[in-house]
């Protein structure tokens, strides 16, 4: 499983550095900008750390529908892995993206106190809100998609399932918005999080067409 | 090695297959292929033929039923028989983005079995470009592609889903060569569904002919082309009726039709006192167009 979550990680790699190296760029840009506009002042911290952590989204996003159109199954299935192994890549892929533009603030943040002079400690625990947040979401896309792989292949049940558990994580999510700064905050999100990927990896193992 | 050499003679057998899908069934299907055999399933669109491919690659779960390769059920949760499966499918999905040569080093490292020769031998054999991305690729380099990845790891069963459809002469042509030598040391067992009924005649040893789901019938190449005939024959009797006949052309007293049963329909022809009597042989893929046309009826009346 790690050699295969490895070579997508690999593959995806050049979209994560480019949604990163955007991300620098409107940084760098809104940081000026504020900087002169508002004389000395800079962008919020949370308004940069948004940046490279949706960009991870968005990769984890792009790699989902990627992965899917290029029907890499198909291709992991002439080899020695299980439906098991595909569903740990399939929920890890996501993980490892949002993680890394998670991972990316700390060096954006740093640019725009280099720029700016400024650095706000006390919005890092709405960065880790927002954070969990777009996470989350990340974790839904393959949620989403094997729901829907269940509905097309007439397993009914389990794609009602699926959805069910897809809509109760956007309402934790919507919830724990309220609590950003709490730890029941944290704990609503990282719920939806594991909930999301454990059962997107299950969905995943139950599939019956494997050819998509 | 050895543990292979002990293995069941069948190279893949379906039991019962049976899939489901919205206004569409396919099977029961009942089907065996021993090792040496090139059996090409023939049968119109919507057949069930790619499903039938891949339920055996164990890429579909089927509702009932089962597929054995070599002994070792097939599904997609085990992994023994995958060894013994070459899949080769429109889609095979490699990484698009990714160079020929990379998308082959990867499943080198994934694929047990895998023999750097035979791999360089066949990418020499294909002039496979290796340093164009895969989605940069043609049809014909891509299937190319597909075939060095599904050969290179030397699998006993080869499941080829549509290899030359798309395909120009020249490609076809090579691809159909290799597909030959592959299959003529009479070990490897290949099941390929075509469109392209003139391969037929270059491949195959046997045909099963696939509708509505299910296999209408199967039959030897040999076994058709020895019945098969078509017959021209001078006849002024305006309404001959002749058995065995599954088409009659008729211009004045010049007849033409085509037999399923040769020796039968010569008899009949000579009791009619029948003048000017012309026998040709048909090919291969001639006679499955006919069985493709004429459908169930010729189809069971030949069973």
């Amino acid at each position: 499983m790690w050699r295969v979550l490895k070579a997508e990680l690999m593959y995806f790699w050049p979209w994560m550095l480019g949604g990163l190296g955007i991300a620098a760029f409107v940084v760098v840009l809104l940081s000026v900008l504020v900087r002169f506009l508002e004389e000395g002042e800079g962008p919020p911290s949370f308004v940069i750390a948004m940046f490279p952590i949706i960009a991870g989204m968005v990769v984890s996003f792009i790699a989902q529908g990627v992965r899917a159109e290029e029907r890499r199954a198909r291709l992991l299935l002439a080899g020695p892995f299980t439906p098991r192994q595909l569903a740990g890549v399939t929920v890890l892929l996501p993980a490892c993206f949002a993680v890394l533009g998670i991972v990316a603030v700390a060096p954006m943040i740093a640019l725009a106190t280099l720029i700016t002079g400024k650095f706000e400690a006390s919005a890092l625990p709405i960065v880790a809100g927002f954070a969990g947040q777009f996470w989350a979401y990340a974790q839904l896309g393959p949620l989403a998609q094997e729901s829907s792989a269940a509905h097309r292949q007439q397993r009914s049940t389990t794609a009602i399932a699926g959805w069910a558990v897809f809509a109760g994580a956007i309402l934790v999510l919507a919830v724990s918005g309220f609590f950003m700064q709490s730890v029941s905050g944290y704990l609503g999100i990282a719920t939806a999080i594991v909930a999301a990927m454990g059962v997107a990896a299950v969905l995943y193992q139950r599939r019956t067409d494997f050819t998509r | 090695m050895s543990d292979r050499r002990t293995e069941p003679a069948t190279a893949a057998r379906l039991r019962g297959l049976v899939k489901r899908f919205p206004g569409f069934q396919l099977g029961p299907l009942d089907l065996s292929l021993e090792p040496g055999t090139v059996l090409a399933l023939v049968g119109p669109n919507g057949a069930g033929k790619t499903t039938t491919l891949n339920c055996m690659a164990g890429l579909v779960v089927p509702e009932e039923g089962g597929t054995e390769v070599y002994g070792a059920p097939v599904h997609p949760a085990r992994t023994k028989y995958r060894r013994d499966v070459g899949y080769v499918g429109e889609e095979s999905g490699f990484f698009q983005r990714w160079t020929a040569g990379r998308n082959l080093d990867f499943l080198a490292r994934l694929l047990p079995g895998w023999s750097h020769e035979r791999a360089r031998r066949l990418i020499e054999r294909f002039a496979l470009p290796l340093d164009k991305p895969v989605s940069k690729l043609s049809r014909g380099n891509r299937t190319k592609l597909a075939l060095v990845a599904a050969l290179a790891y030397g699998p006993r069963l080869l499941l080829l889903d549509e290899p030359t459809a798309g395909l120009d002469p020249v490609v076809r042509a090579e691809v159909l060569d290799v597909l030959w030598e592959v299959t003529e040391d009479g070990e490897h067992a290949v099941l390929y569904s075509t469109h392209v009924l003139s391969d037929i005649n270059r491949l195959a040893d046997e045909l099963a002919f696939l509708r509505d789901g299910l296999i209408v019938l199967r039959t030897g190449c040999d076994e058709l082309s020895e019945r098969w005939r078509r017959v021209s024959f001078r006849l002024q009797d305006d309404a001959v009726e002749l058995s065995d006949v599954v088409e009659h052309r008729r211009v004045r007293a010049e007849h033409q039709v085509i037999t399923r049963n040769a020796e039968a329909t010569l008899q009949q022809l000579s009791e009619l006192g029948a003048e000017a009597i012309e026998v040709s042989r048909m090919s291969v893929d001639e006679i499955a167009v006919q069985i493709l046309k004429e459908g169930h009826h010729v189809a069971r009346t030949e069973s």
